[in-house]
């Protein structure tokens, strides 16, 4: 007994699930339309895969707010840029820029590394040095670190410009210069030997803000640190872009970072589009062509039917999820392949079902009247039996996506996902491959699994609620 | 002493919509070597009364009292293991409507005539199955089919199956229901014919439990029509059929089809009736051609015609009779 | 008899899926080109180590080169890369089936061999063991529950159930596992990351066993929690329908002791259903191994196949998918010959 759509939809928010459940696909969509908004479409390779965007990050860095219940603070991530120098200082024909960096740092434990850009100099007749130089809460000053902007090449023209479509980024984690710099520093304020080397496998990030209690070992130092980068001009017409510092955190944003850097924010959050669009997509395509073959073969029957049957049966015969890998890396690890290989593997159960359905509906009377007056065959299909099984396939269609959702995962998580587009299956078989779970590095292991876990059960609460709708039988007696 | 007596049965039971008073103060006797018909539409209460009188109650009972009085052992009151050990299919055995589906599908059927011997006699296999064996041939069919599933035999030869399994420890009474209600006309009249001779043959007491009053009356002694759960009328079964006097009784007869004369069939008006809001007063009142004021007010009485002929109508009875 | 006539049809079928599934890969992998690129590599690999044996002795490069070109061509002929790929599917797809699985690229055997069958056999028993006792322990608690709470509809516990089965149908039991390492391993410490024994393993074979046991902990119970729900759901809508058919009741008035209905009419009747939905359940047991073994590098044959797909081992990732394919058959045809014992009304 088939009701009309007022009818249904009454039926369908009568239940609790039901309301539970369109307020998480509510939620889902709207994350889903605010990423497609603001995120480039080629977010996949240009960002996420590319690993010098995130170089100035810390690496599997838990939340900042761990902070906030931990016993011991860890540092906090500074990422501080300037367009214009804090004071110009002139010395006749010398313009030094100076960039002032104020940290005050009250964390527990040194930064994790220390590094600063210079994006887009111009000069026009000597090239402009740079240095880095740090006044200490123990009011010691260190020069940490110069360069010289490389010279005019053959044939070239001034003004010269340097830095602008690449960065120039230096570390300091990892300087021989800057280890250089400190062993002095150590030997002269504070009579400590360590040789550069060792500075450099201690870290030069983590001795920059501590102060030495024995011979190797250093506690941290709190207080305010004054970075400057002084950038030397002998042209008035010389200019400077950007500069910015960066003082390596051990704690990074709302969700965290991978072992890569990558702000795991940003990427779940592309997830909830894809996680839609695979779902909703593959589960729509399976349950028309499932749908629809099982309509056509129960109705034609013949040879007709006996074809789709046999090769129903023969998919239905082969294991799943081998062969989803077994195509995967043959064919390829594209989003497109495994959109077909999953409709390939979805379609036979659903046209085994409505078959069986449109079989019973074949006997009935209003179908012999149609005969009789002379429809053709695909109009009694289409007006007639399509719209009795219908409800049922629609409900299909809500409860197939969950399952094509956790398979895509599963492939992801096996390393067959489409590496373009980033997903959640995709950052777990990440968090996994790099040992995650073995260091315990919970912010990236457990966000993605609550993700697609409440993305599916989304849509099994609305499959449910749909069900006395779709069973009348289930339906309450009022 | 009869040997079963029933006095004020009722079994009432949860439903959704409220109380069902499927079985409404029920009485009647049954004799020995006797068949009692019990005639009535579909929701009646027919199978109620079958369960009620098994004890095999439902469990979402509301009400069971009354007394059922077997060779004077009120079973009302006896617990549910004595029922089972000592009464169930010993004293009294059913045979199901709807053979079809009684039979257990992944049992050989020979064993499951047996079965009852070896549970509650505690027969070994070999004796069991030789009694087994001997009421396949009482009811005739052929020892062969002893080793054969439900699956494989036949309507016909699935009821006598029913039957030999509710005969297998020659119980005094036997109810049935519905017996051939799922049968081609043919073979309903095989069946019939069985339930005929053994009835002779074993002396056998009977409550034969149909819609259908003309297939009652072939068998019957005593025929009682039910009607919402109460017995509207019972008597001698020529009385019933010759010279109804309950109004619904004449209504059922007339609706009968014959196969001579010219009347065509009846038919009664209205729906039967909700046992869960039985109508006031007389339950069949709002379908009765003879309704009268005190009808739609007060429950009518049992009124006596003659010896062991009742009926429950203000026609016959009280300031109207 | 019946049951016979049953049992071959229903063999032959499945052998005709298998023999069908193999000319299907087989198809693909030269459409693709694969199975060239994979013979091509042989070749290539074998003229490399017979350049580096040759070299000893011929001094002349030329004649060096010359020699190897003669054998390249030699070579390629043998594999049959002369030829279209066409020709070459039905040797290829007889050597699958008959389990000539050839030499793995880089993946090796515990003990360093790199024939693929010995790869394949070393590992299976892990596979089987994990997946048999998993199998057997959702199945019991199944059964329990399921036949519990179908005789006690709506209370506490049916309630819980139909919960948890619902809910586990939207859970990746990959991630649980994965969370169960977390959890166990890395923050309580209480059972081994992963692997079937500690390294190095005990001695004492019976400390080995119980090592091993120690180590099946959590990738069974991963397992478990992805079987269980689905088993308690239809073992009680089958335990629910069956207590429902008539000859239940019939056996109530018959007066049989309640024991014995549920033995032999309810539990009895309904296996044969239930094991079809083990059948059915099949294909989720097997995926679930693989992301399992996976999860906790369990050395059964579903690690293998993540192993061998991380480093583009094709041969493997070959052998391997025909191999599931015929236990996925094997054990199918092993539970519907059960099912047919179970249930006479199938029989021809």
């Amino acid at each position: 007994m088939a009701m009309n759509l007022r009818e249904s939809l009454k039926e369908f928010w009568r239940l609790n699930v039901s309301k539970v459940g369109l307020i998480f696909l509510s939620m889902l969509i709207l994350a889903s339309i605010y990423v497609v908004a603001s995120y480039p479409l080629d977010f996949g390779v240009r960002y996420w895969n590319n690993p010098s965007y995130w170089a100035d990050y810390p690496k599997s860095a838990p939340p900042a707010w761990v902070n906030l219940i931990s016993s011991e603070k860890a540092p906090e991530h500074y990422v501080l840029t300037y367009t214009k120098p804090s004071n110009i200082t002139l010395t006749g024909t010398e313009r030094k820029l100076s960039y002032i960096f104020e940290i005050d740092f009250q964390a527990d434990r040194p930064p994790s590394f220390i590094s600063f850009t210079i994006l887009d100099i111009t000069y026009h007749e000597r090239p402009s040095t740079v240095k880095l130089s740090v006044l200490r809460p123990d009011m010691k000053n260190i020069e940490v670190y110069s360069f010289i902007v490389s010279g005019p090449y053959l044939g070239e023209e001034p003004p010269y410009r340097r830095y602008y479509d690449q960065p120039k980024r230096i570390s300091i984690t990892g300087d021989m210069l800057t280890a250089t710099a400190l062993s002095r520093f150590l030997y002269r304020e504070y009579n400590v030997t360590l040789r550069p080397s060792e500075v450099n496998s201690i870290g030069q990030h983590k001795i920059l803000f501590s102060i030495p209690v024995r011979d190797r070992e250093f506690k941290v130092l709190k207080g305010q640190y004054i970075f400057t980068i002084d950038v030397y001009t002998y042209n008035p017409n010389d200019e400077v872009g950007e500069v910015t510092l960066v003082i390596g955190g051990e704690v990074y944003g709302v969700m965290g970072t991978d072992s890569l850097g990558r702000d795991l924010f940003i990427g779940l959050l592309f997830g909830f589009p894809v996680a839609l669009f695979i779902g909703i997509v593959t589960s729509t395509i399976t349950t028309l062509l499932g749908a629809g073959l099982g309509i056509v073969g129960g109705y034609l029957g013949g040879r007709v039917d006996e074809v789709i049957q046999r090769i129903a049966d023969f998919i239905n015969n082969i294991p799943l999820l081998p062969f989803l890998i077994f195509l995967a890396f043959i064919l390829g690890q594209n989003i497109w392949i495994l959109v077909f290989l999953l409709v390939v593997f979805g379609w036979p159960t659903l046209t085994i079902i409505v078959r069986s359905m449109v079989l019973q509906l074949k006997s009935g009377q209003f179908i012999e009247a149609a005969i009789s007056i002379g429809a053709p065959r695909w109009w009694i299909m289409f007006k007639h039996i399509f719209p009795q099984v219908a409800p049922f396939i629609f409900a299909q269609l809500i409860f197939f996506t969950p399952t094509f959702i956790l398979l895509e995962a599963a492939l992801s998580f096996l390393g067959l996902g489409d590496p373009t587009l980033p997903t959640w299956g995709q950052i777990l078989e990440y968090g996994f491959r790099s040992g995650g779970i073995y260091v315990g590095l919970w912010w990236w292991i457990i966000p993605p699994g609550i993700l697609i876990i409440w993305t599916a059960i989304t849509f099994v609460l609305i499959a449910l609620g749909m069900e006395p709708v779709v069973n009348p039988r289930l339906r309450k007696i009022k | 002493m009869a040997l079963l007596e029933i006095v004020g049965l009722k079994l009432f039971y949860k439903s959704l919509r409220g109380i069902v008073r499927a079985v409404d103060n029920i009485s009647f006797q049954l004799d020995y070597g006797e068949a009692l018909g019990i005639v009535g539409e579909s929701g009646c209460g027919k199978t109620s009364l079958a369960n009620a009188i098994m004890k095999t109650l439902p469990s979402n009972i509301d009400k069971y009292e009354g007394k059922i009085l077997i060779e004077g052992v009120n079973i009302v009151e006896l617990t549910e293991e004595e029922v089972r050990r000592k009464i169930r299919w010993k004293m009294i055995s059913m045979v199901f409507q709807g053979a079809m589906n009684v039979l257990n599908p992944v049992i050989r059927v020979g064993l499951q005539i047996a079965e009852p011997l070896i549970i509650h006699a505690g027969m070994n296999k070999d004796e069991a199955y030789s009694i087994a064996r001997e009421k396949m041939k009482l009811v005739g069919l052929h020892e062969e089919l002893f080793n054969r599933y439900p699956h494989e035999l036949s309507g016909g030869m699935k009821q006598r199956i029913v039957i030999a399994m509710a005969l297998v420890m020659n119980p005094k009474i036997i109810i049935l229901d519905e017996p051939t209600s799922a049968l081609d006309v043919s073979i309903q009249a095989q069946i019939m014919n069985l339930l005929k001779r053994l009835k002779k043959e074993l002396n056998l007491s009977m409550i034969f439990i149909t819609h259908d009053i003309a297939l009652a009356s072939d068998i019957s002694d005593r025929i009682a029509v039910m009607y919402a759960g109460q017995i509207v009328e019972i008597g001698l079964a020529e009385q019933i059929l010759l010279s109804p006097k309950h109004p619904y009784t004449q209504k059922l007869l007339k609706a009968t089809p014959r196969l001579r004369g010219e009347e065509k069939p009846d038919f009664i008006p209205g729906t039967p009736p909700d046992l869960v809001n039985p109508p006031s007063g007389c339950r069949f009142h709002p379908r009765c051609p003879y309704v009268m004021e005190i009808c739609r007010e007060r429950e009518p009485l049992d009124f006596e015609l003659e010896r062991n002929w009742r009926t429950k109508c203000w026609l016959y009875g009280g300031e109207h009779g | 008899m019946g049951l016979a006539r049953t049992l071959i049809f229903r063999a032959t079928t499945l052998a005709l899926v298998l023999i069908l599934v193999v000319f299907f890969m087989v198809i693909i992998l030269g459409a693709t080109g694969t199975s060239d690129k994979i013979l091509q590599a042989m070749v290539n690999e074998e003229v490399m180590m017979l350049r580096q044996a040759l070299a000893k002795t011929i001094k002349d490069p030329e004649e060096l080169n010359r020699v190897l070109a003669i054998r390249k061509q030699e070579l390629m002929e043998f594999y049959g890369l002369t030829k279209p790929w066409y020709i070459r599917l039905p040797d290829m797809a007889w050597r699958v089936i008959t389990l000539d699985l050839g030499k793995a690229r880089t993946l090796k055997t515990f003990a360093g061999g790199n024939k693929v069958s010995e790869i394949i056999m070393e590992r299976l028993p892990n596979t089987i063991i994990l997946v048999t006792s998993a199998t057997a322990i959702s199945a019991l608690v199944g059964l329990i529950v399921g036949v519990r709470i179908a005789t006690r509809v709506g209370g506490l516990l049916d309630r819980i159930s139909s919960y948890f089965s619902a809910v586990s149908y939207a859970i990746p039991t990959w991630w649980i596992g994965i969370i169960l390492i977390l959890v166990f391993s890395f923050f309580l410490r209480l059972f081994p990351f992963g692997g079937l024994y500690s390294t190095p393993p005990p001695t004492d074979p019976f400390l080995r066993f119980l090592d091993m046991l120690w180590h099946a902990v959590l990738p069974v119970t991963t397992l478990v929690i992805a079987l269980v729900g689905v088993w308690i759901y239809t073992t009680r809508t089958i335990v629910l329908n069956t207590a429902q058919e008539d000859f239940v009741n019939a056996a109530r008035a018959k007066g049989f002791p309640e024991e014995l209905i549920r033995r032999r009419y309810i539990i009895r009747v309904a296996a044969p259903p239930i094991i079809t939905n083990v059948i059915l359940g099949l294909a989720t047991s097997i995926s679930g191994a693989i992301l399992t073994e996976t999860v906790f590098s369990w050395p059964g044959i579903g690690r293998l196949f993540y192993d061998a797909v991380l480093v583009m081992d094709e041969v493997v990732v070959i052998a391997l998918t025909y191999i599931f394919t015929l236990v996925y058959v094997v054990a199918r045809f092993i539970l519907e010959v059960l099912y047919v014992i179970l249930d006479p009304r199938v029989r021809y």
